[in-house]
């Protein structure tokens, strides 16, 4: 049969921000899916390499729209570790919190496209985005905002948690893992959800080391690192958490480790929440940013939603000479081709979705 | 680790025969005098991390391919060539991953000038 | 056409191939005003509720409760501008649409919708609607390749799978209920449900019926010929406002169309205490298509493949073997 080429995007219903893909379909068969980016390219690396240090986590935050409170902590992170700067105490658990509850908000938002991608007539979506928008009350109680919080400091954050946000937290997240359970029972008891998710992308331990891909593509392939956990940073090496991978390296595996992460953050947020310190959690401001030298190379790992993040950053006084951004949805992306060989028409949305794509984080 | 860029594949190969199978990021520096190409290894189930510097003349910018060692290098070395101009030498470059515009240049060089007329083309 | 006949004699005072001209023109025009009512009423019905499960409000402001909503929406998309593409062939393209919906509707009007009226009862009803619902997937397979976008051909590929994958099975269950019915007039099957419905004396031919019917109305989990997340509209990529306009309207007759059969079937068509029998037989049409939209809300949409094997391996030996239970239990 003769092969036919589509063009998938950069207007599609389904591709989630601006992403093209051209796919080579023999049949019903994806015999190439080539990936094209660049549409929300902004040049950010190249951006802050103009701008002062503490101008750039707004720019920082618009990388991953989806969780944006990652990046800025990862910039501001990288910052302070070329100044060589400590974090307060209470800071580094209020971080630790935040961050979680970003990361519960972000896979939140994948779940329900994910499920609108496999072609849910949008139940699960609205009823991610009402759930989501719980967490992301606490986090605007947090932070003073919605969406882009742009809510560190060097050494500290912008505000302490309002009063009573434990209480808040609390039942949000209770309420949260209620819910979590119905989604599970929502999809996973639909034998049709089974049958597309499962055995579909597969890629095998090896093949994900060597595509190169993170977080939880990673860890859907059987390869159970985690930075929180193999390289802590902040307080995760005191809390009670364990990293979730799964071996079958499917759409389903990979959707089942995010659907556990959920559940692990929820239960990494309370115990959190029960062990932080009191305390000062306010940053400083800083005006003048002079890096120690012999810190002039920082690389910092993170692990976001989406996988992990490295910052590398040459950095000088008040400018950054540059920073370089391993950015987690690249890379994840790169492998598409690789996942999606081989398979049906219908399986490159599912695979897709399972990939938690945000086109901001992999064009930057 | 600095290494040169004729030893590059060399090192990378031993490497990943010690573990380092995994491929972080490739990235560089423009440092004017020099183009400094950094290959972030990982050994994956311990996490240790190895980098790589490559040293190179900008005028004479160009670095072996990795994609015969790492699968996930063939991205990172066509960032490469975008933003630094750095040639990759043994493997095919068919179109550009993150640009769509007129102008010529390396966008991360630090000489670098905007030279293009403020619109783009559809690829 | 005695009993229409009859009626108009009596009330207009005509008699002869008037009164028969004027008993078509008039049923004719009460079905469509029925139709185009079920498409509207449950088109806004359809979003309320799958608002209400999905926790949103619907269309709140057009209206009380958003009821002129679908009103809106038709006005707006008739004042769009019809677009055909250049690559389309115009043949194939433009008259496909219309001709579905007119197919549709000419299927309504051979289905006697109360005793009195049977004469729309045409002698091997069934069979003939059946054949006639078959040719619908062909007319988008010509849509799809007439409209030259190579997602509405993936469509119209996808639309010649399904038909091999569920017809077979179709032609059984029908060859059932003609069985259990003894013919295959409509309304000889609904008086055959007089007590027993259907439903409760073939459950396995229901359930395969059922499924063929949401393949057949490309109803979710079987939408993959529109699949809006994967083909964008399918077969109605091409396809611009007016005539999407019409597509809408086709997309509720259909499903009007299909839980009617559904409805005379297996639920026992107009058989009912007290209401009269139409009214019944609407009632039992509303409630099979809110069944259908709930299935739409909660499911996950199936991969071609997956429905071609699962016709193969399930639906067909199923019907078969409703068929010969049937067969042996009330025959032989």
């Amino acid at each position: 049969m003769a092969i036919t080429r589509i063009n998938i995007g950069p207007v599609h219903p389904s591709t989630h921000g601006v992403i093209r893909l051209v796919a080579d379909i023999d049949g019903d068969t994806v015999v190439n899916l080539e990936p094209h980016i660049g549409f929300l390219h902004r040049g950010v690396e190249k951006l802050v390499e103009t701008r002062m240090y503490m101008q750039s986590p707004p720019y920082m935050e618009k990388l991953d729209y989806v969780a944006p409170m990652s990046y800025d902590e990862a910039y501001v992170a990288a910052v302070e570790k070329a100044m060589g700067v400590e974090v307060k105490e209470r800071a580094m658990w209020v971080r630790t919190i935040l961050l979680e509850l970003q990361r519960i908000a972000s896979h939140l938002l994948w779940l329900g496209t994910m499920a609108n991608d496999v072609g849910q007539f949008f139940t699960v979506f609205m009823w991610c985005f009402k759930d989501r928008d719980l967490i992301l009350r606490l986090l605007e109680e947090a932070s003073g905002a919605r969406m882009f919080y742009v809510n560190m400091r060097i050494g500290g954050l912008i505000r302490d948690l309002p009063p009573g946000f434990d209480d808040r937290a609390r039942e949000t997240l209770n309420y949260m893992e209620k819910r979590i359970g119905e989604y599970e029972d929502f999809l996973e008891k639909n034998p049709i959800f089974i049958e597309r998710m499962r055995g579909v992308g597969v890629m095998n331990r090896d093949k994900a080391i060597e595509l190169g891909v993170t977080g939880p593509v990673l860890r859907g392939s059987g390869v159970s690192y985690d930075v929180r956990k193999d390289n802590p940073y902040y307080v995760y090496d005191k809390l009670n958490f364990e990293p979730q991978a799964r071996s079958e390296g499917d759409c389903f595996a990979r959707y089942k480790v995010r659907m556990l992460e959920m559940r692990e953050s929820i239960k990494l947020v309370k115990d959190a929440l029960s062990k932080m310190p009191g305390g000062d959690a306010l940053g400083m401001q800083v005006r003048l940013i002079l890096p120690s030298a012999k810190n002039r190379e920082v690389t910092l790992s993170r692990e976001m939603p989406r996988g992990e993040c490295m910052m590398y950053m040459v950095a000088d006084p008040q400018k950054p000479y540059r920073l370089s951004i391993r950015s987690p949805s690249f890379i994840n992306l790169a492998a598409l081709n690789e996942i999606a060989k081989g398979c049906r028409t219908a399986d490159i949305f599912a695979i897709m979705g399972s990939l938690d794509l945000v086109m901001g984080d992999a064009d930057r | 680790m600095k290494t040169e860029r004729n030893e590059l594949v060399q090192v990378a190969k031993s490497l990943k025969t010690q573990g380092y199978s995994y491929l972080v990021k490739i990235t560089a520096v423009d440092y004017e005098k020099y183009l400094d190409v950094l290959y972030f290894l990982r050994n994956m189930p311990a996490g240790k991390d190895e980098v790589l510097e490559v040293q190179i003349d900008p005028a004479d910018a160009w670095v072996p391919t990795l994609m015969g060692e790492f699968e996930a290098a063939d991205w990172y070395e066509r960032e490469l060539f975008e933003m630094f101009g750095i040639e990759v030498k043994g493997r095919s470059m068919e179109r550009l991953l993150l640009e769509k515009w007129n102008g010529t240049g390396a966008p991360l060089r630090k000489n670098f000038t905007w030279n293009a007329p403020y619109e783009t083309e559809g690829s | 056409m005695s009993d229409l006949n009859t009626i108009v004699s009596t009330y207009l005072g005509v008699s002869g191939i008037l009164a028969e001209i004027i008993g078509i023109v008039a049923y004719a025009v009460a079905v469509s005003i029925l139709i185009v009512a079920f498409d509207y009423v449950f088109g806004w019905v359809e979003r309320k509720t799958i608002a209400k499960i999905q926790k949103r409000h619907g269309p709140t402001y057009a209206g009380k409760y958003g009821i002129l909503q679908n009103m809106a929406d038709f006005v707006k998309l008739l004042s769009k501008e019809h677009v055909v593409p250049k690559r389309a062939d115009k043949l194939l393209f433009l008259p496909t649409i219309p001709a579905m919906l007119a197919l549709s509707v000419f299927l309504i009007f051979l289905i006697p919708l109360t005793p009195e009226l049977i004469e729309t009862n045409i002698g091997l009803g069934l069979l003939v609607i059946l054949v006639l619902l078959s040719f619908m997937p062909l007319i988008i397979f010509a849509n799809g390749f007439g409209s030259g976008n190579k997602f509405a051909a993936i469509s119209a590929q996808r639309s010649v799978v399904m038909l091999l994958s569920y017809e077979i099975p179709l032609v059984f269950v029908i060859a059932a209920v003609g069985v259990l019915a003894n013919g295959y007039t409509l309304s000889g099957i609904m008086s055959a449900q007089n007590h027993w419905w259907f439903v409760f004396l073939m459950p396995i031919g229901f359930f395969v019926f059922f499924i063929v019917m949401l393949a057949e109305l490309e109803r979710p989990p079987f939408d993959m010929r529109e699949a809006d997340n994967e083909l964008i509209a399918g077969w109605l990529t091409d396809v611009s406002a007016p005539y999407y306009t019409l597509a809408l309207f086709l997309d509720y007759t259909r499903m009007f169309l299909g839980s009617l059969l559904i409805a005379i079937l297996f639920f026992g068509g107009w058989n009912g205490p007290v209401l009269p029998p139409v009214v019944w037989l609407l009632l039992k049409v509303f409630i099979i298509s809110f069944f259908i939209m709930i299935v739409r809300a909660t499911t996950v949409r199936m991969r071609i493949d997956r429905l071609l094997r699962f016709g193969w391996t399930w639906l067909l030996p199923l019907s078969l073997l409703n068929l010969i239970l049937i067969y042996l239990l009330f025959i032989g």
